[in-house]
């Protein structure tokens, strides 16, 4: 005892450790620890580089840069002639009775002159050039109209307005922050050319699953991304004709909604992860010497961006929830609106309300099929309104009354007209334009209070849309060869999909890499690149600051101060927020605008022809039929005559018919 | 007035601005909406101090939703503000350092409540008092002084908004109330240069006021009216003397570096300039509030130039003695919620803040509150409320119903609408 601690004591003062038994163990443990983690850590490395290899074999290389090629355009028209005749007689009927029973008349039919531009205008986004008007006065056969209509539908214009319309109604928007809805925008206008019904292309929309790189169906959704019911109302709004706003906070105060019923249609996405995640983290985080932080967001952005389904559906009733038929906080489950007694019973209600991951594909088929109690009279009074300038129900976005119609029955026939052309917008579209009803004369305006009561003894009146004022006013400088113009911009999103969620840091900085090397991250959104082009060997003139395309080849929404958004070109923000007022900027617009040298240059086609005749009448007959699409009257020839007796040169005739009231409006 | 006689009388009236307008000082000519005086005719207090006080309006419309907790009603520990002191009644936080040195010049409502918390409408909401319908546009403030007072100017529009289009504007008014947008403040006025010489362009506005009567027989269309209005009122205008109001140029470099660089700032500018030459009613828009996420970043980024401007305003319109007779308005479609979601904050419409400084509006004064989270208002305050305030401050009589075309009757604010009279001196 005593001579062990006089050695241990020895041992302490040499100035070396003390090493028990027991503590040589633990070094040994020790060592053996550390030997084992380093073969382990060598271990994980070659594992992880292994993964790291599998998870970037399983990426692939990296996609082309450049669109995918177009669809062929679906040609195919439901309807004979005769019956295409019917159906159109068939609304005429309803027309009719809702006028017999006001004691109105229908109005005269419009003639060919104001037929010709109204229906370039509806059917194709535009005013027609002086010789597709003069083609369709020359031509003698009766069906001509008909003929006409089935043309324009089949036309490149045709793809271009409807896309207008779509993108006035979904506010679409080229890009937000970093998402770019390119293959979106893509998505929209493949669904126009081969003439995708509305059914399917709503179902679409509410289903789609995946990034803004790999899915352009998942736009919709990532319009709102962070914003469920923001979302959720604008869709029953939209689709529906639902007014649901106020339920999202409240009980509605004057229809039937309650709040209580909005969460639980709510709940049909409450499995569907469409958060807002920031790139700007993962750039912070992944950034090193070689990346920067906006490389790796340019790079995961458009992959970020997505609509992600999940086992579990998440929606809880709100904190604050006011009424007592719920528990704030409380997991709300999914439950189908009706508007009247029995609908529940039909077969749109009967869908699979069990697995959370299937809510969504559920309340996609209950709102598309073709018994849901508004989706079809919703679309119909949509239509009808852009053909007709009024709806037969006002305002289109509460429909929740089909009875507060002006003509209740003719809604009803319409909605059945869609369901049986099933969803088929453009035979819809066709059938309405081959009413007496759509071609009849022309009325003002109702006085506002009036516009509900309105029975459609003919269309009314309207200034132009934005977009059909701008595509016009090509027209007249360059001809119909705008429509060929045509951009997609789906390249600028899809070279860059891989599937993000599932990567690891080092996979998603190794892809990063790659795309910079190979020149991926540089591509330059100011101007219009090759790539944008669906035909690169047509490369549209510059004007200005804007390109000689049809508003909707353009940036979505273009500029703040471009002819477009002065003319009312809705910013996007608002679903249905295109507007048709006037203002001063417009009138300078109108009068003093750069655009103007589109029309009256040497380069335009308008002045070309006009410097064809030294002939004064034929000037001014050539004038009258490019712009208003008809014959000037004798006491305007006269009027005219004078006028460039004393000095007045075509530019300035050009100028002068441009800013009359009758270019910008459709009779 | 039936339409024929309507548009007789328009017809008769000059066409695309050829003839000079004889009746620009009646505001009924371009307005068919009439006036009917309510059973409680009398509107509050008009011998009180303060009423009519405000010759013009600035509307300053922070757009997106302005977070009152890390602005103007700050509470301890809850954002990333510090409080700070000012010489008025009211503490702001540390985002309004340049705010708070001229705060005894303006006066806070702490307790705004409305219920709209979707942007779109509760814009709508804060500009008109009204809830956004598909039956009727209602009008701006501007529009409604017009209504009631006539044009504030003999040839510029009297109402402007800047930064940020027209929407709006006019209401159930003649578009003609519509403001004069100007999107950019550095550009101004765009398309003002004609490419033809005063007597070609004068010849051919002629023409084309002959050429379109056949067109205007075919169609007596309101829109179709309407567009004639505006070339009536765009040719007065670029006939004016004082079209050169729209053009910062002329300001010289020192006033443009005291409201700052910024979009906002050079739109506060501009709003000065024209309340100064007379536009009564100016709106300017400062844009990027919608603070979701990373709010902090979000505030270092917008605040201190709005701040910049808000404070260099105030000081500007003080010293030129304009102060008094010019009523600024400070205005959001709603507050931020007290409850950090993430690292941001959500809508929040039930207690937020707005202002008001100068024309007869008390200094440094703070009506109503909020409870200590923030979220609850204190002495509430509607939307329409507001709205009765100005109107009242603007001389406006806010108990006369004005009739539209479609027989329905409205009022400044709404019917339940009552000034805040207790903000005046």
């Amino acid at each position: 005892m005593n001579q062990r601690l006089i050695v241990l004591v020895s041992l302490l003062a040499c100035g070396l450790l003390p090493l028990t038994a027991a503590s040589k163990k633990k070094e040994a443990r020790k060592a053996r620890k550390a030997q084992m983690e380093a073969v382990s850590k060598a271990r994980n490395a070659q594992m992880e580089a292994a993964n790291l290899r599998t998870e970037l074999k399983r990426m692939g290389p990296l996609p082309a840069i450049g669109n995918a090629p177009l669809p062929p355009m679906n040609k195919q028209l439901r309807l004979s002639a005769a019956q295409l005749a019917t159906a159109a007689a068939e609304i005429d009927r309803h027309v009719r009775n809702g006028l017999t029973k006001a004691k109105q008349e229908p109005n005269p039919p419009a003639n060919d002159e104001v037929f010709v531009r109204r229906i370039y205008l509806d059917a194709a986004g535009r005013i027609p050039t002086s010789e597709e008007t003069e083609k369709f006065l020359n031509d003698r056969r009766s069906d001509k109209r008909a003929r006409l209509i089935d043309q324009l539908l089949l036309s490149g214009g045709y793809r271009s307005h409807q896309f207008n319309w779509f993108a006035d109604m979904l506010r679409f928007k080229s890009g937000i922050k970093r998402a770019n809805f390119g293959l979106y925008q893509r998505w929209l206008k493949d669904g126009i050319l081969t003439n995708r019904g509305w059914d399917r292309t709503v179902y679409g929309l509410l289903t789609a699953e995946g990034s803004l790189a790999s899915n352009g169906a998942s736009g919709y959704l990532l319009r709102d991304t962070g914003m469920p019911l923001d979302s959720l109302s604008n869709t029953l709004t939209l689709f529906l004709g639902a007014n649901v706003s106020c339920a999202q906070c409240h009980d509605h105060p004057l229809a039937d909604w309650t709040q209580r019923e909005f969460y639980e249609m709510a709940a049909f996405f409450g499995a569907a992860d469409v958060s807002s995640r920031d790139p700007r983290k993962v750039g912070n985080k992944i950034k090193d010497q070689h990346l920067s932080k906006q490389d790796v967001m340019h790079a995961v952005a458009q992959n970020m961006y997505r609509v992600k389904t999940g086992p579990k559906n998440l929606l809880k009733f709100p904190e604050d929830y006011a009424y007592d038929d719920a528990k704030p906080g409380s997991r709300v489950d999914p439950k189908l609106v009706a508007w009247e007694e029995g609908e529940r019973k039909g077969d749109a209600y009967d869908v699979d309300l069990g697995r959370p991951k299937n809510y969504r594909d559920s309340f996609a088929k209950w709102m598309t099929h073709p018994e849901n109690p508004r989706f079809a009279a919703n679309i119909a009074n949509r239509l009808w309104q852009r053909m007709f300038g009024i709806a037969v129900k006002e305002p289109i976005e509460d429909l929740d009354d089909l009875d507060a119609a002006s003509n209740p029955a003719l809604l009803r026939h319409l909605a059945s007209v869609v369901v049986s052309q099933e969803f088929d917008l453009r035979e819809f579209q066709r059938i309405v334009f081959n009413t007496r009803a759509y071609q009849a004369a022309a009325n003002s305006t109702p006085a506002i209070g009036d516009i509900d009561e309105y029975l459609f003894p003919g269309p009314v009146l309207r200034r132009m849309t934005a977009e059909q004022a701008w595509d016009s006013i090509l027209t007249l400088g360059f001809g119909s060869v705008i429509d060929g113009y045509q951009t997609d911009f789906s390249h600028q999103t899809t070279r860059f999909a891989f599937d993000y969620d599932n990567s690891s840091e080092a996979a998603v900085r190794q892809r990063t890499m790659a795309l910079k090397q190979a020149g991926y991250l540089n591509a330059s959104k100011k101007r219009l690149g090759e790539n944008d082009l669906v035909d690169k060997r047509r490369v549209p003139q510059r004007f200005g600051r804007s390109y000689v395309l049809r508003a909707s080849e353009l940036p979505q929404p273009a500029r703040e101060d471009h002819f477009l958004r002065m003319f009312g070109q809705s910013s996007r923000d608002l679903a249905d927020d295109g507007s048709r007022e006037g203002n001063i900027p417009q009138t300078l617009m109108l009068m003093n605008g750069d655009f103007q040298s589109l029309l009256t240059g040497d380069d335009s086609r308008l002045m070309r022809a006009a410097s064809q005749t030294r002939n004064k009448n034929t000037v001014v007959e050539v004038l009258y039929q490019a712009f208003f699409s008809r014959a000037p009257t004798s006491s305007e020839q006269q009027t005219i005559r004078r006028a460039m007796t004393k000095g007045t040169t075509r530019e300035e005739l050009a100028w002068t018919l441009f800013n009359t009231p009758e270019f910008l409006f459709i009779q | 007035m039936n339409n024929r006689r309507k548009f007789l009388e328009q017809a008769a009236w000059s066409a695309f601005g050829v003839t000079v307008l004889s009746g620009c000082g009646d505001p009924k000519k371009t307005d068919s909406v009439a006036d009917a005086t309510s059973e409680s005719a009398e509107t509050p207090a008009t011998g009180k101090d303060g009423f009519g006080s405000a010759k013009r309006i600035i509307f300053i419309n922070v757009k997106g939703g302005m977070s009152h907790i890390d602005t103007f009603d700050p509470k301890k520990g809850n954002g990333p503000g510090d409080i700070l002191s000012t010489k008025a009644d009211f503490q702001v936080t540390n985002y309004l350092e340049k705010t708070a040195r001229i705060a005894d010049q303006i006066s806070l409502i702490r307790s705004m409540t409305a219920k709209v918390g979707v942007h779109g409408p509760a814009q709508y909401f804060m500009r008109t008092a009204f809830t956004e319908r598909n039956t009727i546009k209602h009008p701006n403030l501007g529009a409604w002084a017009q209504h009631f007072l006539g044009p504030s100017h003999d040839t510029l529009p009297s109402s402007a908004c800047i930064n940020q289009g027209p929407r709006y504007g006019n209401g159930f008014f003649a578009p003609a109330f519509s403001p004069i947008p100007i999107l950019d403040p550095q550009t101004g006025l765009e398309n003002i240069k004609s490419k033809s010489r005063p007597v070609e362009l004068k010849r051919n506005l002629d023409l084309a006021s002959q050429l379109s009567a056949g067109f205007l027989e075919k169609f007596q269309d309101s829109n179709v009216s309407a567009y004639r209005d505006f070339y009536d009122q765009t040719m007065r205008m670029l006939r004016s003397k004082d079209l050169d109001a729209f053009d910062l140029s002329k300001e010289d470099k020192q006033t443009r570096e005291r409201y700052g660089d910024s979009r906002f700032g050079q739109g506060c500018l501009l709003a000065r300039r024209l309340v100064e030459t007379g536009i009564r009613f100016v709106e300017v828009t400062s844009d990027g509030w919608d603070m979701h996420k990373d709010l902090k970043g979000e505030m270092d980024d917008i605040c201190p130039p709005f701040d910049h401007a808000y404070a260099a305003l105030i000081a500007d319109l003080k010293e030129r003695g304009l102060l008094d007779t010019t009523l600024v308005v400070l205005a959001t479609e709603f507050g931020r919620k007290p409850k950090y979601e993430g690292d941001g904050r959500g809508h929040y419409p039930l207690c937020f803040t707005v202002g008001l400084a100068g024309a007869g509006v008390k200094r440094g004064f703070v009506y109503g509150g909020s409870d200590a989270a923030g979220a609850e208002a204190e002495q509430p305050v509607t939307v329409g409320d507001f709205h009765a305030t100005i109107g009242w401050a603007a001389g406006l009589p806010i108990d006369k119903e004005a009739v539209t075309s479609s027989g329905r009757p409205f009022k400044i604010g709404g019917n339940k609408a009552k000034p805040i009279l207790e903000m005046f001196s």
